[in-house]
């Protein structure tokens, strides 16, 4: 091999990999988004809620878990707490996930999974992605307008009390 | 609307309609379940798979329904990599994962052919249909902690047709996954079709979270998990379910009541 | 083609060639100067494709979180499936016989490094799989049979990817030398022209696993665009032009010629064939289209420089394929892929020209020396036979030398016992060198065709005798 293209092209190919890294790690930062107010450790607990939360929510176990800070759980005293706050980068078979969620006073609002390297929505592998959802309050199943209603099977007898019998009365 | 309610296959159905259907058709549908369940029902002991299990008659010697019905269900196991099976750990083979589904399906097929517009319950399993110029049917997803509240809307009718709901405190027995207890309580599948929604459910529970990212990724399925503490998954399509739920709740919320 | 005589008004000193020959020097080293440029072209080139390659990940975000064991594995195979990708896609350029290539490199040095290739991408490939899969399988606590089985069946373009690393294990194993010899030609082509089909397949899983190469990201554009270019490279040089070739001449077989034991000369007609450019010492991939030799395209070179209408080859039976094309009837098609070599004066930096052939090597020497405008003097010739039947040729070599005032030698003989020298037993015996043959030795363009043994050795001496690399020249045919 000649000594003049094995240089050139070790140079050519150093200069290269440095530009590919550098434009991968802009790419990261982008989507770090600084938060706003103190970080409130992140763990996705509803801060303050309406008496007739189900008692055994609890932080969403979810192969990523947002914690941007170290994870501590504020009371729900601090009302000041707004911004967006991203969790740790996972990998996945199908490429980093990240989840985002965004807090305004106080209350966790959305938590959303970012899908950092995939834009174009390929296939349904990534677009699929059953990703964490904040437990929220439970609607009350009278005060919805539904026509049915999908848990668990119940038997004949176990129909007269059930959900979906008030359900079919309403109906009728 | 009208809602006609049955019973059959050990539970009740609940069929809602936009216009009042005719005897014939109700007889109909009836009469669908009523033959499945006498040709797969394991707690009668003179339906045909009795027979198989009791040793009467070898599945081979059956009608060709019941075996492409066991067929499907063996496909099912493979696509599902053995999550659902109808193999029970007694050797008893158990079509009952796919015979409701199916039968929904039959009785969908029949009640398309007189209306556009008809929601079937059965148990849990929901398929419907709505007219083109119809809203979707609005059904909840129960919260498996309080039956009486719901942790989601679901939209169905056009975009998705059926939903399927699995727990764990199905009708008092326990799905075992294959790698111990359950990691999900409940895992609710909407699809276009009842049977993948009702075997898919059934295989999330049995299953893993690696199982379930596979099973959202292999199949055109929505999905929501409730697992043991409490914590939610879902796909784009069943967090949409979980706002609509959350709306409802802020908007009853805020309306006085009366 | 006849050659300008030179006067001899200069008288012939030792060490300084006479001034005609220098400035024709001259001007040669100036155009291998810039051969060598773009050949470093080339090579960089090369190089920076491997390096962007390893960019594409490097610029994916998910290089930049690396947290555990298993992303660190996995993130390695990526990078080897990519590289290993990209030198596949190279080797493909490399077989497309690009004129370009050829004109500053030499075809056939370009396929000896298609064939360096060809095990360290294989490892590549194989190093890939294994990674990804253990990679995988440590993230989803899976041994590595049990990741293999839920990628095969989980990911839809696995299976082929599975394909595509079984025919690339054929086709590598089927090319190394000590499986090749024992194969017939045409089965080892045939196994060979699965490399497209493993290439084409391996496409779909590296656009649709992972996520360096995802839709809507530069990377999936860029590798497509480097697939289009190497297929497209193969498409254009490897049958357009050679079928464009083949039609606009219509060359065909109008007699076939035993000029001695085993060899045969090819007469072939055409029109138009100045137009193909060929240069003495230049070779064309050949297929006569009969019923039992059309399948075996045979890398020949041109005995003669074509002229208008008629060309010749001269081939010598080494297997059954050439054997088959000496009972080629007359009026039978040709189809011509080249020409290609850079065995040819268009090489040359030197003042003066040395060239040694031994059987059907003569064949490039014979119009190689046809082709060069020579001064009296200027060349030196040496033949070598094994025995008297290897004379083919040799009168009209004879010919040329005596028009060009070039200076022939003959050596006719075995070789010696030990084996070691290119030289017959019995100028081996009575001293005769490399340097004892050729007055002018260092300021001279060597060009050396023969068997490849014998080949290897008159080039040993060459190097040994202190000839700098450039000026040594030699016809490499093995496709």
């Amino acid at each position: 091999m000649r000594k003049r293209a094995t240089a050139g092209g070790i140079v050519a190919s150093a200069a290269i990999l440095a530009l590919g890294w550098h434009l991968g790690a802009d790419q990261v930062a982008a989507t770090t988004v600084p938060a706003t107010g103190t970080a409130a450790g992140g763990a996705a607990t509803p801060s303050a809620s309406s008496g007739a939360t189900p008692s055994s929510t609890a932080s969403p176990s979810a192969t990523a878990t947002p914690t941007t800070g170290t994870g501590t759980t504020k009371s729900s005293g601090k009302a000041a707490i707004s911004g967006t706050f991203q969790g740790t980068t996972e990998q996945t078979q199908f490429g980093p996930m990240q989840v985002e969620i965004v807090v305004a006073a106080g209350k966790i609002t959305d938590v959303k999974a970012l899908q950092l390297t995939n834009q174009g929505g390929r296939s349904v592998e990534i677009s699929n992605y059953a990703a964490p959802i904040l437990r929220t309050e439970a609607l009350n199943a009278q005060s919805a307008s539904i026509q049915s209603v999908s848990g668990a099977t119940y038997t004949s007898g176990g129909y007269i009390s059930s959900l979906q019998s008030a359900i079919d009365k309403a109906g009728l | 609307m009208t809602v006609h309610v049955f019973d059959t296959m050990g539970t009740v159905a609940s069929l809602h309609t936009a216009e009042p259907l005719s005897h014939v058709d109700l007889a109909a549908v009836e009469a669908i379940f009523v033959r499945y369940d006498r040709t797969y029902s394991l707690y009668d002991a003179a339906s045909d798979l009795s027979r198989v299990a009791s040793g009467d008659v070898r599945l081979s010697e059956t009608s060709s329904e019941i075996r492409d019905t066991y067929a499907l269900a063996l496909d099912w196991r493979q696509k599902t990599d053995g999550l659902f099976t109808p193999h029970r750990p007694d050797d008893v083979v158990d079509l009952s994962g796919v015979v409701k589904a199916l039968a929904i399906d039959e009785a969908g097929t029949l009640l398309s052919g007189s209306t556009d517009d008809w929601l079937l319950t059965v148990g849990g399993d929901i398929l419907g249909s709505r007219g083109v110029d119809s809203v979707d049917w609005s059904v909840g997803v129960v919260d498996p902690d309080d039956r009486g509240r719901l942790i989601g809307i679901a939209g169905l009718g056009s975009a998705r047709r059926a939903l399927a709901t699995s727990g764990i405190a199905e009708r008092g027995e326990h799905i075992w996954s294959r790698n111990g207890r359950s990691h999900y309580v409940q895992a609710t599948v909407a699809a276009d079709d009842i049977v993948t929604a009702d075997v898919l459910a059934t295989a999330i529970i049995a299953g893993t979270p690696d199982d379930l990212d596979r099973i959202s990724s292999q199949w055109d399925v929505d999905v929501l998990t409730v697992d043991r503490d409490g914590a939610m998954r879902g796909t784009p399509g069943a967090a949409e379910w979980t706002r609509r739920c959350a709306a409802a709740a802020t908007e009853r919320a805020s309306t006085p009541s009366v | 083609m006849t050659s300008t005589l030179g006067t001899r008004s200069a008288p012939r000193l030792p060490h300084a060639p006479a001034p005609s020959l220098q400035v024709a020097a001259k001007s040669r080293r100036r155009d291998h100067r810039r051969r060598s440029a773009a050949v470093d072209g080339l090579s960089i080139l090369v190089w920076v494709s491997g390096a962007l390659a390893v960019a594409l990940y490097l610029a994916s975000p998910g290089a930049h979180i690396l947290g555990s064991v298993s992303s660190v594995v996995t993130a390695l195979g990526i990078v080897a499936g990519l590289l290993a990708t990209d030198l596949v896609l190279v080797m493909i350029v490399l077989a497309a016989r690009v004129p370009l290539v050829d004109r500053v490199f030499g075809t056939d040095r370009a396929i000896a490094v298609h064939r360096s290739l060809g095990k360290p991408v294989l490892y590549l490939i194989l190093v890939h799989g294994l990674l990804i899969t253990i990679g995988y399988g440590l993230a989803d606590s899976k041994n590595p049979v049990g990741e293999t089985i839920s990628l095969f069946t989980t990911l839809d373009d696995m299976p082929l990817a599975y394909l595509s690393l079984a025919l690339f294990i054929a086709v590598v194993v089927t090319s190394l030398v000590a499986v090749r010899r024992r194969m017939p030609y045409e089965a080892w082509h045939v196994i060979h022209l699965l490399s497209y089909i493993a290439v084409a397949v391996a496409l779909p899983h590296q656009l649709s696993v992972g996520s360096v190469l995802a839709s809507g990201t530069w990377q999936r554009v860029y590798w497509i665009a480097l697939y289009v270019v190497a297929l497209g490279a193969i498409a254009v040089f490897r049958f357009a032009m050679p079928a464009v070739v083949t039609f606009r001449h219509r060359i065909r077989v109008i007699d076939v010629e035993q000029i001695a034991p085993g060899v045969v000369s090819i007469h072939l007609a055409g029109q138009d064939l100045t137009r193909l450019g060929v240069r003495g010492g230049q070779y064309g991939v050949w297929r006569f289209w009969t019923a039992n030799t059309w399948w075996h395209a045979h890398p020949v070179s041109f005995s003669s420089v074509p002229d208008e209408n008629r060309a010749r080859i001269t081939v010598r039976d080494l297997g059954a394929g050439s054997r088959r094309l000496s009972r080629i009837r007359p009026g039978a098609f040709v189809s011509l892929e080249g020409p290609y070599g850079l065995f040819t004066a268009k090489a040359r930096t030197a003042p003066y020209l040395a060239l040694i052939a031994s059987g059907i090597g003569i064949t490039p020497i014979r119009s190689l020396l046809e082709d060069s405008p020579l001064r009296a003097h200027e060349a030196t010739i040496l033949l070598r036979g094994s025995d008297p039947d290897q004379r083919y040729l040799w009168n009209e070599v004879a010919g040329i030398a005596r028009a060009t005032k070039s200076d022939v030698f003959a050596m006719i003989g075995p070789r010696a016992s030990h084996g070691d020298a290119w030289q017959s037993a019995e100028d081996w015996n009575r001293g005769v060198t490399l340097e004892s043959t050729f007055p002018h030795l260092l300021q001279s363009d060597i060009y050396v065709c023969g068997p490849q043994a014998w080949t290897d050795l008159v080039v040993r001496d060459a190097r040994l005798a202190g000839v700098p690399e450039h000026q040594i020249h030699q016809e490499r045919f093995t496709s």
